[in-house]
């Protein structure tokens, strides 16, 4: 069990990767620095409903600090463990709620994926007003590709759990 | 596999801690803000300073060092006015032909670089030159009051004044901190260099107490240090001579660790019949020059772009240009009455658009 | 399942009507706190007056000791159209409207500044 775990564990993490670096060659740029499509988040996603909690997490660390490593620098992986790190538990308290479908959750993550990364700019570049300017925006993509990759997830989630459940 | 798990967690953790400290620090160099200060006090002219700065507090700080190392090279080097308890140029102006005067080191060193530049610039930037510059000097505000009336001094006033500026007549005793003027009718007019040798000194000081970005403008007369916190080059604009025109700046140019200084006609002059006469006076003709409206000159020490754009000022352009490629690291750019540009062998590579 | 999609739903419509209600509510905040390009006046260290510089003004500036600089706002850029100073650098001197312009009259101490104007894409000015 526990290799099995481990063989999918690494999966996750290499799709995660090339999600990653297919963002990092085609990026949807809307002028907002850190805000994206989010495709690897597919990946936390899935992992969230087939695997437990912990390994979740570690799933989405160890993405971020390979890519931070590899594509971008320590600045914006900064940005990205605030928004991954966030998104997570809001993600982790909205599934266990079980008012909300994994769409819904996807939605949520999205969301707050963004405003993670918002909060840490404040927080470093010292400017409150930068809320006010780009949440509503950041809030709207969130939500988009929140629910864009809810579907996809819960459409992959389903087959994945057909096999087997690794927690 | 529990302790594996537990070692891996532990590592992936440690490796957040020290990416998110690296990633902190970065932003935080990068994270300067940018401020202004600007204040009347110095050089009889507006100093403006622009620097990059964690906060307003450190930034005024920085400022009120400057300011009053500004502050404290104006007293030295002032000519028209007496300070409490400090002896200045115009304290050996006072004595001259009467007694040696003891004076602070600057000055000893700002009159020994005087001497050095003398024969550096061929005898164009003459020190010495105060009793024919204070005739120009009281006309020129006679004439700006009184616009109706304006006359230019008289030759033979001039002729006669232009016998006491020999700047071997001033004498630097090191040992006891001394400056003796052996000709009572001379006096010492450090205009042309002074400035630009105390924003030479001020811009060293300013690296010692740890500035690495900031820009100092005293009266146009431009220091950068460093360059802009986002790794760009300070861009600065060389004023249209011509004020009439739409156009602010002539030209634009970009530099680093380097200073940048302008003479020109257009500030400072009076109108006689007609003509116009600037503050700069040719010590060959005793005459002000008119080849140019403005000549700007770049160079590392602001104490020789000062000196020497009065020099090349001056000049006739081929001679001007000749003269600076006598000179290492050294650039310039005439801009004419009419308007039209000339550049020495290298300026080209500052400028912009 | 089919109880938690209409929360989702929900949830959705939800987010999107608080996103524009920042939005509304942000730019409602920017229109009243848009900083308008005004001309600021110092005599020495002290704000002798603020104008903005949309409105046309003739302004005397007039000092304790009887001297005055004239300043004129038109078309959107200051001028000092008039001195009692001998020097007149400050009436030579263009009209301003960029972000960090000014225009200095050295003996009477007055200084015109530009404050939110248009960005300046120079540092300083060599003159």
């Amino acid at each position: 069990m526990s290799i099995k775990k481990n063989v999918y564990l690494g999966f996750l993490i290499a799709l995660a990767f090339v999600f990653s670096y297919i963002e990092f060659l085609v990026p949807i740029s809307v002028g907002i620095p850190g805000a994206k499509l989010g495709l690897a988040n597919l990946v936390i996603l899935i992992s969230l409903y087939t695997m437990s909690y912990k390994d979740a997490f570690v799933l989405s660390l160890i993405r971020i600090v390979l890519v931070g490593f590899t594509f971008s620098n320590m600045a914006s992986m900064l940005y990205s463990i605030a928004g991954a790190v966030l998104s997570f538990i809001v993600m982790v308290i909205a599934k266990k709620t079980n008012f909300l479908s994994i769409t819904g959750v996807s939605v949520l993550g999205g969301i707050f994926h963004n405003v993670g990364q918002i909060i840490m700019a404040v927080w470093v570049l010292k400017t409150p007003s930068l809320v006010f300017y780009y949440l509503p925006l950041l809030i709207v993509i969130g939500c988009l590709s929140g629910t864009v990759i809810g579907v996809l997830g819960s459409i992959v989630t389903k087959r994945i759990q057909k096999v087997a459940k690794f927690y | 596999m529990n302790k594996q798990k537990k070692i891996s967690i532990f590592i992936i953790v440690a490796i957040i801690i020290v990416a998110a400290l690296i990633g902190f620090n970065y932003n935080h160099d990068k994270g300067k803000t940018l401020f202004t200060a600007s204040f009347l006090d110095v050089f009889d002219t507006k100093t403006d300073i622009v620097g990059y700065s964690d906060s307003k507090q450190e930034f005024s700080q920085q400022v009120e060092k400057i300011k009053e190392k500004l502050v404290y090279y104006n007293n030295l080097y002032d000519i028209y006015n007496d300070y409490d308890n400090i002896n200045n140029i115009k304290t050996i102006n006072d004595n001259a032909g009467i007694k040696p005067v003891k004076v602070d080191t600057q000055i000893i060193n700002l009159l020994k670089y005087c001497k050095d530049i003398y024969q550096k610039t061929d005898k164009q930037v003459n020190v010495a030159m105060g009793s024919v510059l204070s005739i120009w000097h009281d006309y020129r505000e006679e004439g700006s009051e009184n616009p109706d009336n304006a006359k230019l001094p008289p030759m033979e006033e001039l002729m006669e004044a232009s016998k006491h500026t020999n700047i071997d007549d001033i004498i630097i005793d090191e040992a006891n901190s001394t400056v003796y003027l052996k000709d009572p009718e001379m006096s010492l007019d450090v205009g042309s260099i002074g400035k630009g040798y105390a924003v030479q000194r001020v811009v060293e000081y300013a690296k010692e107490i740890g500035i690495t970005d900031m820009l100092i403008s005293v009266g146009g007369n431009v220091c950068a240090i460093g360059q802009k916190d986002d790794g760009s080059k300070w861009r600065l604009g060389i004023q249209n001579p011509d004020l009439e025109s739409e156009e602010t700046y002539s030209k634009k140019v970009e530099i680093k660790d380097a200073c940048i200084v302008t003479s020109g006609d257009y500030q400072r002059y009076y109108t006689v019949d007609n003509v116009k006469y600037c503050h700069i006076i040719d010590p060959d003709t005793l005459m002000p020059a008119n080849y140019f409206s403005s000549v700007s000159i770049i160079t590392k020490d602001s104490g020789l772009a000062d000196a020497l754009s009065t020099s090349v000022y001056n000049m006739p352009f081929e001679e001007g240009l000749e003269f600076i490629n006598n000179f290492d690291g050294v650039e310039a750019m005439w801009i004419f009455e009419d308007g039209s540009i000339k550049y020495s062998d290298n300026f080209e590579q500052y400028v912009v658009e | 399942m089919k109880k938690s999609k209409r929360n989702d739903i929900i949830l959705i419509i939800v987010i999107l009507i608080v996103a524009l209600v920042f939005y509304i509510g942000f730019n409602y905040y920017n229109s009243i706190n848009t900083k308008e390009p005004v001309t600021v006046v110092k005599v020495g260290d002290e704000v002798y007056g603020t104008f903005p510089l949309d409105k046309d003004v003739v302004e005397k500036i007039e000092l304790s000791d009887g001297s005055y600089n004239i300043l004129e706002i038109h078309n959107g850029k200051a001028d000092i159209t008039e001195a009692s100073c001998p020097d007149g650098i400050c009436v030579n001197h263009r009209a301003i409207s960029k972000q960090n312009e000014t225009i200095v009259c050295l003996p009477n101490k007055v200084v015109v500044e530009i404050h939110n104007g248009q960005k300046n894409d120079v540092d300083t000015i060599t003159n």
